[in-house]
């Protein structure tokens, strides 16, 4: 009978153990005396759910509230969860206006913006405005700063690359591939594309490698065709693209390749995913991009890897590899307050954050300056697609001509 | 890519804004009416391509053909019908509003990251290479434009259908009075106008295989300046405006100096401006023709 009581209380206990280890693992959260209790830090996102910058925007804030509740059900910042209140933009300067004094009327302490700083400008003047620190957790120029702020726009930052990081990435890889001439297609409709091709010419051409021809277009006006027959018949080993995922990009492509021409054709983080491709092997093939993360689900990283399933499992598959700048810039956020103690002070949280050296984050160590305040020097994932499927090649820093901040 | 083949694509672009204008053309001739909406029918045909992707090309363009007659007619009753009588501006206006109500509803239900088609994507392969680089797109474009333009003329100055349709056109009240039934005219218009939508959402397509919400308006717009550039108030000239502004966007992009291309638009437009300066009537107007102009 003893014998039979120690086995009915073993099969009880192991009971509760499994349930109580199922509970655990189902949640991933820890114990309920680590939840963050204290009053919430109050993140106003400014973004676009709708339209042009969805793409770019929804995805970085999706991560990002993935990483929240992951924060908070350990315990949150210094015992205060995270509580993002999200506003629509719709990429209108009105809305984003709007957006921006609707979310500090809410409460907002930190204000999350839009990935370009000229859609973002309405919401990021509101929120310099009220001396909030204002972070864009993609936008991939040193906009988001004093460049383009002036003086107020010390509070304002981004954890996108500074376009010279890619510039510089995309010239190593050429060299390291051995395409040592290149056609630079430009893009003129956003500085950022600009920026990026004109970093990268300056430093393929210190790598030793020879620009072949400079060609552009401008996203609307027609000529992309033509621009791509002249790309196809350049004789350059690799084309450099830097536009975005326009209808012009599956054009130019698709013209080139139907001209024969199946040389690389090599692109920033703008030309990411697959979703604008034909899907057509003989013209999806031989296309590179320098980016975030792979959104094909093969990223280095087990971590990115994990958020990348259970965003896609949600039903919010990411389409570009920026998504893991939602959670880096949530991350930067939280140390700049753990640094200033608990203090949601926009100078004080700006100056925490222009002294990040090689801080830790989701997508490699972040550093910021004075003067820059969008990341660099930052490895970047090397995409390839090939016959139509992405797949993840290298990680590669933009070495020794990609700014580097002496620290 | 030789001068010659430079040529050849600004004659595609052309012909394919050709087809546009001379949509446009039709409705303002019938119902003295702009249509901007019509940009919004090729988006929807172009997005029902996208749709129909899993299905053979020729049942997907033959079901496209439908959608655009169809989504063509649905405007015609719903939007021109009751605003019969109002002046051209009015209708400018409506049609722009609907147009751009139209790409906020293609906002919301397909997204604004645009979706591939790759239908006739072989189209797109060269049948001549090296310098003229040739496509067979380019020879598609040039020739549908041409048939179907032909095929229009015929049935304006060949049949008594057309016959009915320039009368009313030349006086609408008076070809009510000698017993032209206006309203089937009318419907005959736009099912044209629906067939020409489908027929550039195809090419378009080919050309640009991917569908976002903007395709209908910007070729639309550069349409409509072609248009009232060759004079609106007659077919065969609006239908040679939009010919010329899209040879000449071609061009412009094709020869202009590398520093100099972020002007292509802006020259292009110069040039309207130009032309509409010296000859307000329109480039192909005869002289001394009027020059009210929306």
């Amino acid at each position: 009978m003893i014998h039979r009581s120690w086995l009915k209380m073993g099969v009880v206990m192991t009971g509760v153990f499994g349930l109580a280890l199922g509970m655990v693992d189902v949640s991933g959260a820890a114990p309920a005396s680590h939840a963050a209790n204290g009053k919430p830090i109050i993140i106003g996102a400014v973004i676009d759910e709708t339209s042009t910058m969805k793409p770019f925007d929804q995805p970085a804030l999706e991560a990002a509230e993935i990483w929240a509740k992951k924060v908070n059900s350990k315990g949150g910042v210094l015992g205060r969860p995270i509580e993002f209140k999200v506003y629509n933009t719709e990429s209108q300067a009105t809305l984003a206006k709007s957006g921006a004094e609707k979310a500090i009327a809410a409460g907002a302490q930190i204000l999350w913006v839009t990935c370009d700083a000229t859609f973002a400008a309405p919401a990021v003047e509101v929120g310099l405005s009220h001396h909030l620190l204002t972070i864009s957790p993609c936008t991939s120029t040193n906009l988001m700063g004093p460049e383009k702020f002036g003086p107020a726009g010390k509070l304002a930052f981004t954890f996108g690359n500074e376009p010279s990081t890619t510039g510089a990435v995309i010239a190593r890889l050429l060299i390291q591939k051995g395409w040592k001439t290149a056609t630079v297609v430009t893009d003129h409709l956003l500085t950022y594309f600009v920026d990026v091709c004109g970093n990268f010419t300056a430093d393929f051409e210190k790598l030793g490698g020879k620009i072949v021809s400079q060609l552009s277009y401008t996203t609307g006006d027609h000529t992309v065709s033509q621009v791509a027959s002249k790309a196809a018949s350049s004789g350059a080993a690799a084309t450099v693209l830097c536009t975005t995922t326009t209808a012009t990009l599956p054009t130019f492509v698709t013209s080139v390749r139907t001209l024969g021409n199946t040389k690389p054709i090599v692109g920033p983080w703008a030309i990411d995913g697959g979703f604008w491709e034909p899907s057509t092997p003989k013209i999806s093939t031989n296309l590179w991009v320098a980016t975030y993360a792979s959104v094909f689900g093969d990223d280095p990283n087990p971590t990115v890897r994990s958020l990348f399933h259970q965003m896609k499992a949600e039903g919010e598959t990411p389409l570009t590899g920026g998504f893991v700048l939602g959670p880096s810039a949530l991350e930067g956020i939280i140390t700049a307050i753990e640094r200033e103690k608990g203090s949601l002070t926009g100078e004080k949280l700006a100056t925490a954050v222009v002294h990040f050296r090689d801080v830790a984050t989701l997508s490699g160590p972040v550093t910021f300056s004075d003067e820059y305040h969008a990341v660099v020097s930052r490895r970047e994932r090397i995409v390839e697609i090939t016959h139509d499927k992405g797949r993840y090649v290298e990680s590669l820093s933009p070495g020794k001509y990609g700014l580097v901040l002496h620290t | 890519m030789t001068f010659v083949g430079y040529l050849v694509d600004a004659v595609s672009l052309g012909a394919l804004y050709a087809l546009i204008a001379v949509s446009v053309g039709l409705v303002f001739g019938v119902l003295r009416q702009i249509n901007l909406a019509q940009g919004e029918v090729m988006a929807f045909g172009a997005y029902s391509l996208w749709i129909m992707r899993a299905l053979p090309s020729w049942l997907a363009i033959l079901l496209c053909f439908g959608i655009c007659v169809a989504g063509s007619l649905v405007l015609q009753v719903l939007v021109f019908r009751p605003l019969r009588g109002a002046s051209a501006l009015t209708t400018l206006i409506v049609t722009f509003g609907v147009s751009y109500g139209l790409e906020a509803l293609w906002l919301v239900v397909f997204g604004p990251e645009g979706k591939p088609v790759s239908m006739l994507i072989k189209l797109n392969d060269t049948v001549v290479g090296g310098a003229i680089a040739l496509r067979w797109i380019t020879i598609v474009d040039i020739g549908t434009a041409a048939v179907l333009l032909i095929g229009l003329y015929v049935l304006l100055f060949r049949s008594s259908l057309g016959l009915r349709m320039r009368a009313v056109a030349e006086d609408f009240s008076i070809a009510r009075i000698v017993g032209v039934r206006i309203d089937r005219v009318v419907t005959v218009a736009f099912v044209l106008c629906g067939a020409s939508a489908a027929v550039v959402a195809v090419l378009e397509t080919v050309q640009t295989p991917l569908v976002t919400t903007t395709l209908g308006l910007s070729l639309i717009v550069v349409a409509l300046v072609g248009v009232v550039l060759g004079g609106l108030d007659h077919l065969a000239r609006a239908t040679a405006g939009g010919f010329i502004v899209g040879f000449v966007n071609s061009l412009l992009g094709s020869i202009l100096p590398e520093q100099q291309l972020v002007f292509v638009t802006s020259l292009t437009f110069l040039f309207v401006v130009v032309v509409l300066v010296v000859r307000p009537a329109g480039l192909l107007a005869p002289r001394g023709a009027g020059a009210e102009r929306v």
